[in-house]
C-alpha cells in the first residue's frame, strides 16, 4: 500500500478523497479510464494542474454513456463550460455524483438539472416534453405526450406555477424508492 | 440563480493555487455555503453527530455539497486553514470520523460478500453488467461476461428470488432447530438402546398393531417406489412421526442430573416453529411497510414517477436500451389506456352499465362454479386414493399421487380458464391483475385445505362410524396416521419439484429452442416464454404451507424443503437466464412485496389450524410415535408441568392466572394507545412539513421577483447584496 504512484500529489490524492465518494485506488482506477479515452492529451502527471479538457464527443463515447439517451444532458451539466467538455475534476464529479454512496439530495438536484433541458431552474413542458421523447424514443403521439405531460404536472406541482421547481422535484424523489438505484452508474 | 453567479464570480486560473485576494472571497464563500448546503437526511444523524463532536464549528460534508470540484477544493483548502485554529482534538474528532466511516464501508462489503447468492441477485436486478476487460483488479468470471447482454430482468423478478432465498435460510434455520432438539437426541437414545415405553393396558390390542415393513415378495423396482411415496423402507425411519419414541429420560449420574423428554421436546420445537416461522414474517413485513409508507404507497405508478425515475442509468448496450425505452413506453401507454377507460365507463349509458355489471357478476359465479369444481374434483381424488391405496406397483404409486396431481392441473388450468373469463369482464388493468391474483391465491391455499379436509374425514371416520370405535380413530386403514399425513406433504412436496423441473426441461428449453430456430408465424405468435412472477411466488407459497403443515408429522420437511428450493432457485435462475425474455410487463416490486408476505402469512394460519387441530381434537396413535400413551397430544404438558419444582409451578400458574393477565392487557392498551397517537402526530407533522414546503416555494419565488423588480433601479447596491 505504498504511495508509488507519480501522477498525483498525495495532498491532491487527499483532496479527492475528501470531495468525493471514492478511495484513492477508485480515484486512481477512474484516472486511468479518463486518459484511455485519448491517451495523447491526458499527461501522466498532474502534480502541476495541466489544463486538459477532453471534448464531448469522446465523453460520450464511454460505454457506460453512449447508449444512455440524456448523455448530452449529463455531460453538460457536470462540465465547467456548459458544453460537455470535461476536465478531470469533471469528470470525478460525474462519476462521483452517480456513484452508489451519494445521498439522495445530491442526486435529486443534478437529476433536476439533467432534466432541465433549458438551464432555467424550472423543468416547464417543454424540458418534460423532451424528457418523454428521449425516454420513448419518439414512439408517443402528440397527444399522449401532451396528456402525460400535464399529468406529470398535476402530480409533481406543489405551488400551482404550471412548472416544477427543485424543491417540488425533491418532494417527488423522496417519496421514490427506486431513485437511488436507478439514478446509478456503476463506473 | 445566486448559485449560478457565485461560480461566475469566482472563476480562477487552472493553476488551481488561489491568491490572496481570491482566498479571502472563499473564506466568505464557504461561510454562506455552510447555509445553501443539501443535508441528505438519512445521514442527517451522522452528519448532525459531526457537528456536534467538532465543537465551534460545522464540519462541512464537502462531498454532499452541490458546488464543482474546484469549488469544493478550495473550499477544503480553507477548512485546512482554519482546522489548526482549533485544538488539536478537532483534528483527531474528523480522524476518528474519517476512520469509522471506511471501517463501516468495509464492514459493509465484507457482509455482503457473505451474503447468500448476492451477485446473482444483482445480476437479475440489472446492476452489474460489464464493459470492456481493461480492469486488473477485478476478477469477473466468463460467464458473467457472456451473460451480460441479456439485460436486466428488473426489481418484481428480482423479488421473486429475494423471496427464495428468504425462504430458503427460514427452512434451514428451522431445520436447525428441529434436528437440535428432536432428532440428535433420538438419535443419540435409540443408539444407546432405549426402548419404547408401551401405551396403558387398557386398550386393545387391535389398536397396537403397527406394522410398517411389507412382508412377502418384494418388486425390483419397490426401492424407488418407495423412495417417492414414503412408505416401506422410508416410512419407519426418522423421517415420519411413526419412527420417534416416547422415551423419558431421567438420569441421576455421579454429580449431574440429566433428563430429557422426547415428547414434550417434540410438541414444544414444533410450537416454536410456528412462532419463529411467524416473527420471521411479520419483521420482514414490517420492513416492507416502512418502505411503502415513505413512498406513500399508491403513487409507485403515478406518471411523475416513470418519467423521472424510470430510466435505469446502470443499463448498458443499445439492445438493453431499446428495451428499457419499450418498457417505458409500454408502461405510459398501460396508465394511458386506464385513463381511457375511466373516461369511457364514465360516459356509457345506464342501459351498458347493467349490462356490464350483470356480465361481471355472471362471469364471477363462472368462475366461482370453476373453482369449486376443482376443489370436488380434489375431494373425490383424494378419498380414492385413500382407498386404493394398497395397490402395488406403478398403478399403486399413481393412485397415491392422484392428490398431488389433481391440485397442479387444478392449479394450472384454472387460472388460464379464468384469464379468458376477464377478458369478457373488462375491468382496468389494475383491477384485472389483482382480481386474477386473488383468486389464485383462494384456488391454491383452500386447495390444500381441501386435500386436509378430506384426510381427516377419512382419519376421523365420519362415512363409516364403526371403523373408529375401538381405538378413536380409523386404525383399520391407518394404524399410524399421523404417518399417513405426513407421507400426503412428503408426496406433495416431491412432486412440486419434480414438476417444476419437468417443465423446465420438457417444456420451457424446447419452447426457446423452436421459437429461435423455426420462425413461422406460430412461433412469432408464442414468442419466448416471460418470467411470470405472481404465479411463480404463489407456487413458493404453496411449498411452505405444505412444509408447514407436515413439520409436526414429518419432522425432516424443512430439510427436504431446503434442499427442492435451493434446487428451484438454480433451475429458475437458468431458465430464466437462457429462456426467458425481459418483460415488457414489469411487476411492481414494492407493494407486491408486502402483499406476498400476506399470503404467507394466510398459508401460516391455515397450518396453524391444522396444527392445533391435530394437537387438541384428535386422539394420536397407540402404535406408533412419541404420544402414543396419551389422551391428546397437548397432555404432554400438563403432565410434565407437574414435575416441575414447586417455585416455577407457581411462578407459571401466577401468569396464567387473572391477577397478572388483566394488568398485562391494560398496560398493552396503554402502549397501543401511545403508538396510535404517536403515528397520528407523525402523520399531521408530515402534512405540516408539506405546507411549509409550499410556503418556502413561494417566498422564494417572491423574493425573486422583488429583486429583479430593484434590478434596474440601483445596480450598484446589487453588488454590494450579493458580497
Amino acid at each position: 500500500m505504498g504511495n508509488k504512484q507519480t501522477i498525483f500529489t498525495a495532498q491532491q490524492l487527499d483532496a479527492y478523497q475528501d470531495c468525493t465518494y471514492f478511495t484513492r485506488k477508485e480515484i486512481l482506477r477512474l484516472f486511468y479510464r479518463y486518459r484511455d479515452l485519448a491517451p495523447q492529451l491526458v499527461p501522466l502527471d498532474y502534480t502541476n494542474h495541466p489544463d486538459v479538457k477532453l471534448p464531448y464527443e469522446l465523453i460520450g463515447s464511454m460505454p457506460e454513456l453512449k447508449d444512455n439517451p440524456f448523455r448530452q444532458r449529463i455531460a453538460e451539466v457536470f462540465s465547467e463550460d456548459g458544453e460537455g467538455n470535461m476536465t478531470l475534476d469533471n469528470f470525478l464529479d460525474m462519476f462521483s455524483v452517480l456513484s452508489e454512496m451519494a445521498p439522495r439530495d445530491l442526486k435529486a438536484y443534478y437529476a433536476f438539472k439533467i432534466y432541465d433541458f433549458n438551464n432555467d431552474d424550472f423543468i416547464c413542458k417543454s424540458d418534460l416534453e423532451k424528457t418523454l421523447n428521449k425516454l420513448t424514443r419518439n414512439e408517443l403521439t402528440e397527444d399522449e405526450v401532451k396528456m402525460v405531460c400535464e399529468k406529470v404536472i398535476d402530480e409533481a406541482d406543489l405551488d400551482n406555477d404550471g412548472r416544477l421547481s427543485l424543491e417540488d422535484f425533491q418532494h417527488m424523489i423522496n417519496r421514490a424508492p427506486d431513485f437511488l438505484s436507478t439514478f446509478h452508474i456503476r463506473i | 440563480m445566486t448559485i449560478e453567479q457565485q461560480r461566475q464570480g469566482l472563476a480562477f486560473s487552472g493553476s488551481g493555487h488561489p491568491t490572496d485576494q481570491e482566498s479571502l472571497r472563499f473564506r466568505r464563500v464557504s461561510s454562506r455555503m455552510s447555509t445553501q448546503i443539501y443535508h441528505e437526511p438519512n445521514s442527517s444523524t451522522s452528519l448532525a453527530q459531526e457537528e456536534e463532536q467538532s465543537g465551534s464549528e460545522p464540519t462541512l460534508e464537502l462531498r454532499n455539497t452541490v458546488f464543482p470540484m474546484a469549488l469544493k477544493k478550495a473550499a477544503r483548502q480553507v477548512q485546512q486553514m482554519q482546522v489548526p485554529a482549533q485544538f488539536n482534538g478537532g483534528s483527531w474528532k474528523q480522524k476518528r470520523i474519517k476512520f469509522v466511516r471506511q471501517f463501516k464501508s468495509n464492514v459493509r462489503e465484507f457482509l455482503y460478500f457473505f451474503s447468500l447468492w448476492g451477485k446473482t441477485l444483482q445480476k437479475i436486478g440489472g446492476r452489474n453488467l460489464v464493459y470492456a476487460s481493461k480492469q486488473p483488479q477485478r476478477l469477473r468470471p466468463r460467464w458473467q461476461t457472456l451473460l451480460s447482454l441479456t439485460g436486466n430482468f428488473g426489481g418484481g423478478v428480482q423479488s421473486y428470488f429475494i423471496f427464495l432465498r428468504f425462504l430458503v435460510i427460514l427452512n434451514f434455520v428451522s431445520f436447525l432447530l428441529i434436528a437440535g432438539f428432536v432428532l440428535i437426541p433420538s438419535i443419540v437414545f435409540r443408539s444407546v438402546g432405549i426402548k419404547p415405553e408401551s401405551s396403558k393396558a387398557d386398550v386393545s390390542s387391535e389398536c397396537l398393531k403397527y406394522d410398517p415393513n411389507p412382508q412377502g415378495l418384494v418388486v425390483f423396482y419397490e426401492f424407488f417406489l418407495d423412495l417417492l411415496s414414503g412408505t416401506g423402507f422410508m416410512e419407519y425411519s426418522y423421517l415420519f412421526y411413526g419412527y420417534y419414541n416416547n422415551s423419558v429420560i431421567v438420569t441421576s449420574l455421579v454429580g449431574s442430573h440429566f433428563s430429557y423428554n422426547i415428547p414434550l421436546a417434540y410438541l414444544l420445537t414444533a410450537v416454536f416453529y410456528f412462532a419463529f416461522c411467524l416473527i420471521c414474517i411479520i419483521v420482514r413485513m414490517g420492513k416492507a411497510a416502512r418502505v411503502a409508507v415513505t413512498t406513500g404507497g399508491s403513487d409507485v405508478r403515478s406518471y411523475s414517477m416513470i418519467v423521472f425515475t424510470g430510466w435505469d442509468y446502470g443499463c448498458l448496450g443499445s439492445k438493453a436500451t431499446k428495451l428499457k425505452q419499450r418498457n417505458i413506453y409500454y408502461r405510459l401507454q398501460v396508465d394511458l389506456e386506464e385513463e381511457r377507460l375511466k373516461k369511457h365507463a364514465a360516459s356509457l349509458t345506464l342501459c351498458n352499465k347493467v349490462t356490464l355489471h350483470s356480465l361481471r357478476v355472471l362471469m364471477f359465479f363462472v368462475a366461482v362454479g370453476l373453482i369449486v369444481a376443482t376443489f370436488l374434483a380434489i375431494a373425490r381424488a383424494t378419498t380414492f386414493s385413500q382407498e386404493n391405496s394398497h395397490v402395488p406397483g406403478i398403478l399403486g404409486l399413481f393412485y397415491t399421487y392422484l392428490p398431488s396431481i389433481v391440485i397442479t392441473l387444478g392449479n394450472f388450468l384454472v387460472p388460464l380458464l379464468c384469464d379468458q373469463i376477464a377478458l369478457l369482464e373488462k375491468y382496468p388493468p389494475s383491477a384485472t391483475v389483482v382480481v386474477a391474483l386473488l383468486r389464485a391465491v383462494v384456488l391454491r391455499l383452500v386447495s390444500l385445505g381441501i386435500l386436509l379436509f378430506t384426510l381427516w374425514k377419512q382419519i376421523m371416520c365420519h362415512d363409516s362410524r364403526d371403523k373408529c370405535n375401538l381405538c378413536h380413530y380409523n386404525h383399520e386403514d391407518y394404524q399410524c396416521w399421523e404417518t399417513s399425513v405426513g407421507q400426503e406433504m412428503y408426496k406433495l412436496t416431491l412432486f412440486d419439484l419434480l414438476v417444476s423441473i419437468a417443465l423446465l426441461v420438457l417444456v420451457e428449453f424446447p419452447r426457446r429452442m423452436v421459437v429461435d430456430h423455426w420462425s413461422c408465424k406460430l412461433t412469432q405468435w408464442v414468442g419466448r416464454q416471460e418470467f411470470v412472477v405472481p404465479s411463480n411466488v404463489l407456487g413458493l407459497v404453496y411449498g411452505q404451507t405444505v412444509v408447514w403443515t407436515g413439520a409436526l408429522f414429518c419432522p425432516l420437511l424443512p430439510l427436504i424443503n431446503t434442499v427442492k428450493f435451493v434446487i428451484l432457485f438454480y433451475c429458475k435462475k437458468i431458465t430464466l437466464f437462457y429462456n426467458c425474455r425481459p418483460a415488457l410487463r414489469t411487476f411492481r416490486s414494492t407493494s407486491s412485496a408486502i402483499f406476498f408476505l400476506a399470503v404467507l402469512l394466510f398459508g401460516w394460519i391455515l397450518a396453524l389450524v391444522v396444527m392445533i387441530y391435530s394437537v387438541a381434537v384428535i386422539h394420536p396413535s397407540f402404535a406408533c410415535g412419541p404420544f402414543r400413551s396419551f389422551f391428546r397430544m397437548w397432555k404432554i404438558v400438563p403432565e410434565s408441568f407437574s414435575t416441575l419444582p414447586e417455585g416455577a409451578r407457581d411462578f407459571l400458574f401466577f401468569i396464567g392466572s387473572q391477577a397478572f393477565s388483566i394488568p398485562l392487557f391494560a398496560i398493552s392498551c396503554v402502549f397501543m394507545c401511545y403508538f396510535i397517537a404517536l403515528a397520528s402526530i407523525y402523520g399531521k407533522s408530515v402534512a405540516m412539513l408539506r405546507a411549509q414546503l409550499k410556503l418556502a416555494g413561494q417566498d422564494k419565488q417572491f423574493l425573486v421577483k422583488q429583486i429583479e423588480k430593484m434590478k434596474p433601479l440601483s445596480p450598484q447596491h446589487n453588488e454590494g447584496e450579493q458580497d
